[in-house]
Formats: structure tokens, C-alpha cells, sequence
């Protein structure tokens, strides 16, 4: 009972933040477009509205269609324990919990796909396929990221790899970082399904890949995948920011606050990028990925030539 | 003077030439070129030693050479072909990317292999250079449009200017002011030149070179 504060901070930031980044990129995506755009906390109606709802299952549909789910937003809640907020411990650590984070990834998305796949519907199929097809290279790249920071903090555990320890590797490894920084970024794009790779809100069922996946969900499942989706935002998001923040005070509230900033801010930034950028054609997208591989496999060399 | 922030430098010099192969509109290829010139133009100020002529002069006359006369000569011939795209070319941009950071890997290893004399002022220089060396060949080799090809030469001779650093303080100003003087005649009679390939067979895709035309 020293420091319950922190932990209980990090616990409210963790539960209740997700959704407002969402609405921060929805915000700054219509100041680009010169509208009003939704309300910061429209999200958080959404999902509200969701779980007043009753369910619709397709009787082809078996118990992994309803599990899905749940694991997926279990699964993405272990992810924000394990990960540092900033300056902010994570609650939960230990040696290896990095093979975890990237295992908790998998098993969410396998569950995605057998969902997807048990609707028995075609569209839903079409999408899985996309989304094993892309999520598959896209781990390549976030293991190459994350070993170059095993390499460069010694250690198996995120809050060593992230969380305030890395200042003097920005000194020592500024050029693996910065291309480790936007290497995480192009995947952040990737899994979240943001605008280069796909567009969330459109509803166009030849070209989306996460959306046509959910199709079938409805009432608080929906509800659970959109939490989810907010919450793996906010991870593979507080990811960034720990890297990028290799400075820590002494009063939790203000780390909390600096970190909010910083999440902030990249909410920002993804608005920014998805709203001057247009999405990019299917077949480009392995392209876009391979340039995240290809810029971590560079970070990795330079890291190598340093440190052997 | 900063040996971080050459780091950082150089790794934007090689991460740009990776980008140059992931991209295929000819517009963005010249000014990701130009932006990879200017870089190249800051390096001679961020290495140590004393700041002489020699080195403000290869500084401005890279700025003035690399980033704006070129770029403007190669936009020239764009617009009077007019070419938007270039073709993936031989192997695709997924695998020419994938090439790319081979290549990379490869010239570390080179590097790791090369005995110097003495030792450079900051080992990335040597691979880095190798880099954008390699990665100017696989741009001039697998492009199928004249200008990309162009291009890729110039950023080959990126690397070997990188490179050349290394013999700074041996050689002398005029002999690198003469090789300037190479590839901007070079590059002026390749923009006149495309625009002749233009006139004759009313596109620039060399790989077409080969099929007779009656």
C-alpha cells in the first residue's frame, strides 16, 4: 500500500482515456476538412448505445463467434498492463513479458480471423484473408523494433526497454531510434487499421479489411471490438510516447500529464497524416509495410555494427 | 563537430535512398533527391576540424549544384516529355525495396571487412556511403524510364561523395570542383538527350531500346 496513487492513475488512464483518442483524431480530421465533426466523447456514446443493445447470431455461427470478442478486450487490457505509461511503472513486469505483448497481439487476431471465418459469410472470409495476409508481415517488422531496443537496454522487459531509461540510448543510438520511431509509427497505421492501409469509416466492402471483418458483431460485442480497437490505439500509441519521453519527474501527476500530452499529440498527428494523405491502393499495401521491415532491419544493422 | 548529429544525418541520407525505391512518381523521385542533396550539403559542416574554405566552398557548390540546378534541369525534361509515373521496372517495388535493405546489410559487412589507414571520423560514414552507393546501382539498373535512371546515377554519386570525404584533407578543392563540373554537364546532356529519345520514339522507356522501329 506505499504507492497505490500511481497505479490507480495509470489504471483510470488506461480505462478511460482509449476513446477520446478516437475522438481527437475524428476532431482533427474535421478541422482539416473545415467541418464541425463529432462530439470529443462520441465514442464513448457509441459503445454506451452498444451494450443497451440485444445480440443478432447467424445460426451457422458456433461459441467462437461469441468469445471472440471478449478475448479480443481482455486480451488488449492485459497488453495496457504490461505496457509503461510514460514515466508511469506498468503494473504488471517481468522478464520476457515483451514476447507476451506481441503473443497477446497474435492470439487476438487468430480469434479475429476464426470469427470472421466461422460467420461462414464470403465478405467476412475476403477480409480475415486480408488481415492474416498483412498482420503477418507487419509482426516481422514490430520484432525487428523490438529487438533493436532488447539490444539496446539489455533486457526482456518492456518497462526497461521504454519508460524513461532511454535517454542515454538516444545519445548513443539517436539514428536506430528515430528510424525505430518511425518504423512503430507505419505499424501503429497498419494494426489500427488507420487511413494509408484502411479507412474505418467507410463501408465499401471491396477495399476495407478490419471493418468487413466485424460485419456480423453486433450489440455489446460490437461494443467490446470497439473498446478493443480503442485500447490496442492506446497501447501500440503509449508505445511511441514512452519511447519518444526519456525523461521522468519525480511527481506522478505530472509524468501523467506529460504522457496525456504526448498521446495527445500523437492523436494529433495521426489526424494529420489521415487527412492529407489518401488511402492507398491494396496491392501497395505490402509495400507500405515492407518499407516499416525494411527501416527496422536498418535500425537492427546499426545497432549490430555499434554494439558487436 | 557534433558526431551525433552526423549520425543522424547519415541515417537520413540512407533512408531517403531506401525511399527513392518505394516510390514511382517521377515528381516526388526528383525531390526526394534534391532533399537527399541537401542533407548531403550540411554533412561537411558537422564534421571536426577547423571550418575552411575548402569545405564552405564543397558545401555551397553541392547546395547550389545538387539541390537546385539539377533538380531543375531533370524537372525541365519532365516537363517537356511529359512524364508523371515511372513503371516498378524490373523486380517490382516490394522486392526492390526488400533489395534495398540487403544491400544495406551488405555494405556493412564491406565495410566491416575494409582496413583503412585511419580511422574515419564516424563508422557509419563508410557504410552509409556504401549504401547509397549500392542503392543508386539497383535504381539505375532496375528503373525502365530515362529520368529514374538519371536519378539513380546521381544518387550513386551521392555515395561516392560521401566517400570521398574520407580523402577530405588530401585532396585538392579543384579536382572535386572538376567532378562537379562532370556531373552537371553530364546531367544536362541526359536532359537533352531524353528529350531527343522523346522526339525519335515518342516515349523514354529504355527496355523498348531493343525492338527495331521502321
Amino acid at each position: 500500500m506505499i504507492d497505490a496513487i500511481p497505479v490507480l492513475l495509470r489504471f483510470a488512464i488506461g480505462l478511460l482515456f482509449p476513446p477520446f483518442l478516437l475522438g481527437i483524431i475524428a476532431k482533427t480530421k474535421a478541422f482539416f476538412a473545415g467541418r464541425k465533426g463529432p462530439r470529443l466523447l462520441q465514442v464513448c456514446y457509441d459503445i454506451l448505445k452498444l451494450t443497451r443493445k440485444g445480440s443478432v447470431y447467424s445460426p451457422t455461427t458456433t461459441w467462437i463467434f461469441r468469445v471472440a470478442p471478449l478475448v479480443f478486450v481482455a486480451a488488449m487490457f492485459v497488453s495496457t498492463l504490461l505496457m509503461p505509461f510514460g514515466a508511469l511503472k506498468a503494473p504488471i513486469q517481468f522478464y520476457g513479458d515483451v514476447l507476451l505483448f506481441v503473443g497477446l497481439f497474435a492470439l487476438t487476431r487468430f480469434l479475429m480471423v476464426l470469427a470472421a471465418l466461422d460467420t461462414g459469410s464470403s465478405f467476412e472470409g475476403m477480409g480475415a484473408s486480408r488481415e492474416a495476409a498483412f498482420s503477418c508481415l507487419s509482426e516481422i517488422a514490430l520484432f525487428l523494433n523490438l529487438t533493436v531496443l532488447v539490444i539496446l537496454s539489455k533486457n526482456f522487459s518492456l518497462s526497461t526497454l521504454l519508460g524513461g531509461y532511454t535517454r542515454s540510448s538516444w545519445i548513443n543510438a539517436g539514428p536506430s531510434l528515430i528510424l525505430v520511431v518511425i518504423s512503430f509509427f507505419m505499424i501503429l497505421l497498419v494494426e489500427n487499421a488507420r487511413i494509408p492501409i484502411d479507412d474505418p469509416d467507410t463501408h465499401l466492402e471491396l477495399t476495407m479489411i478490419h471493418e468487413v471483418m466485424i460485419l456480423d458483431h453486433s450489440g455489446p460485442d460490437l461494443a467490446f471490438i470497439l473498446y478493443g480497437a480503442c485500447l490496442k490505439l492506446f497501447v501500440l500509441g503509449s508505445f511511441l510516447a514512452s519511447l519518444l519521453l526519456p525523461f521522468r519527474f519525480h511527481d506522478d501527476w505530472i509524468n501523467a500529464a506529460v504522457f496525456l500530452g504526448a498521446m495527445i499529440g500523437l492523436a494529433v498527428v495521426i489526424g494529420i497524416v489521415e487527412s492529407s494523405m489518401a488511402r492507398l491502393r491494396l496491392n501497395r499495401v505490402q509495400s507500405f509495410i515492407t518499407v516499416a521491415i525494411v527501416l527496422a532491419s536498418f535500425a537492427l544493422i546499426i545497432v549490430l555494427s555499434r554494439t558487436l | 563537430m557534433n558526431p551525433v548529429w552526423l549520425d543522424r544525418m547519415l541515417a537520413v541520407i540512407v533512408v531517403s535512398a531506401i525511399c527513392l525505391l518505394g516510390i514511382s512518381r517521377i515528381g516526388s523521385i526528383i525531390k526526394l533527391f534534391a532533399i537527399q542533396s541537401l542533407v548531403l550539403s550540411i554533412i561537411p559542416f558537422l564534421m571536426n576540424g577547423p571550418l575552411g574554405v575548402h569545405r564552405i566552398a564543397l558545401a555551397l557548390v553541392t547546395f547550389f549544384l545538387k539541390v537546385i540546378i539539377i533538380p531543375m534541369i531533370l524537372f525541365w525534361a519532365v516537363r517537356h516529355v511529359a512524364i508523371r509515373r515511372d513503371s516498378p521496372g524490373l523486380f517490382g517495388i516490394s522486392i526492390s525495396l526488400l533489395l534495398g535493405g540487403f544491400l544495406v546489410g551488405l555494405s556493412f559487412f564491406l565495410s566491416s571487412c575494409l582496413v583503412l589507414s585511419e580511422k574515419p571520423f564516424s563508422d557509419l560514414l563508410i557504410p552509409s556511403a556504401f549504401s547509397t552507393l549500392f542503392i543508386g546501382l539497383l535504381l539505375l539498373i532496375s528503373r525502365t524510364k530515362a529520368i529514374t535512371q538519371v536519378v539513380g546515377y546521381l544518387v550513386m554519386e551521392n555515395g561516392i561523395f560521401l566517400f570521398a570525404l574520407l580523402l577530405f584533407d588530401v585532396t585538392p578543392l579543384l579536382v572535386e570542383l572538376g567532378i562537379f563540373l562532370d556531373i552537371f554537364v553530364g546531367v544536362f546532356i541526359m536532359g537533352i538527350v531524353i528529350n531527343h529519345i522523346q522526339n525519335e520514339f515518342d516515349h523514354t522507356d529504355t527496355s523498348q531500346f531493343t525492338a527495331l522501329k521502321g
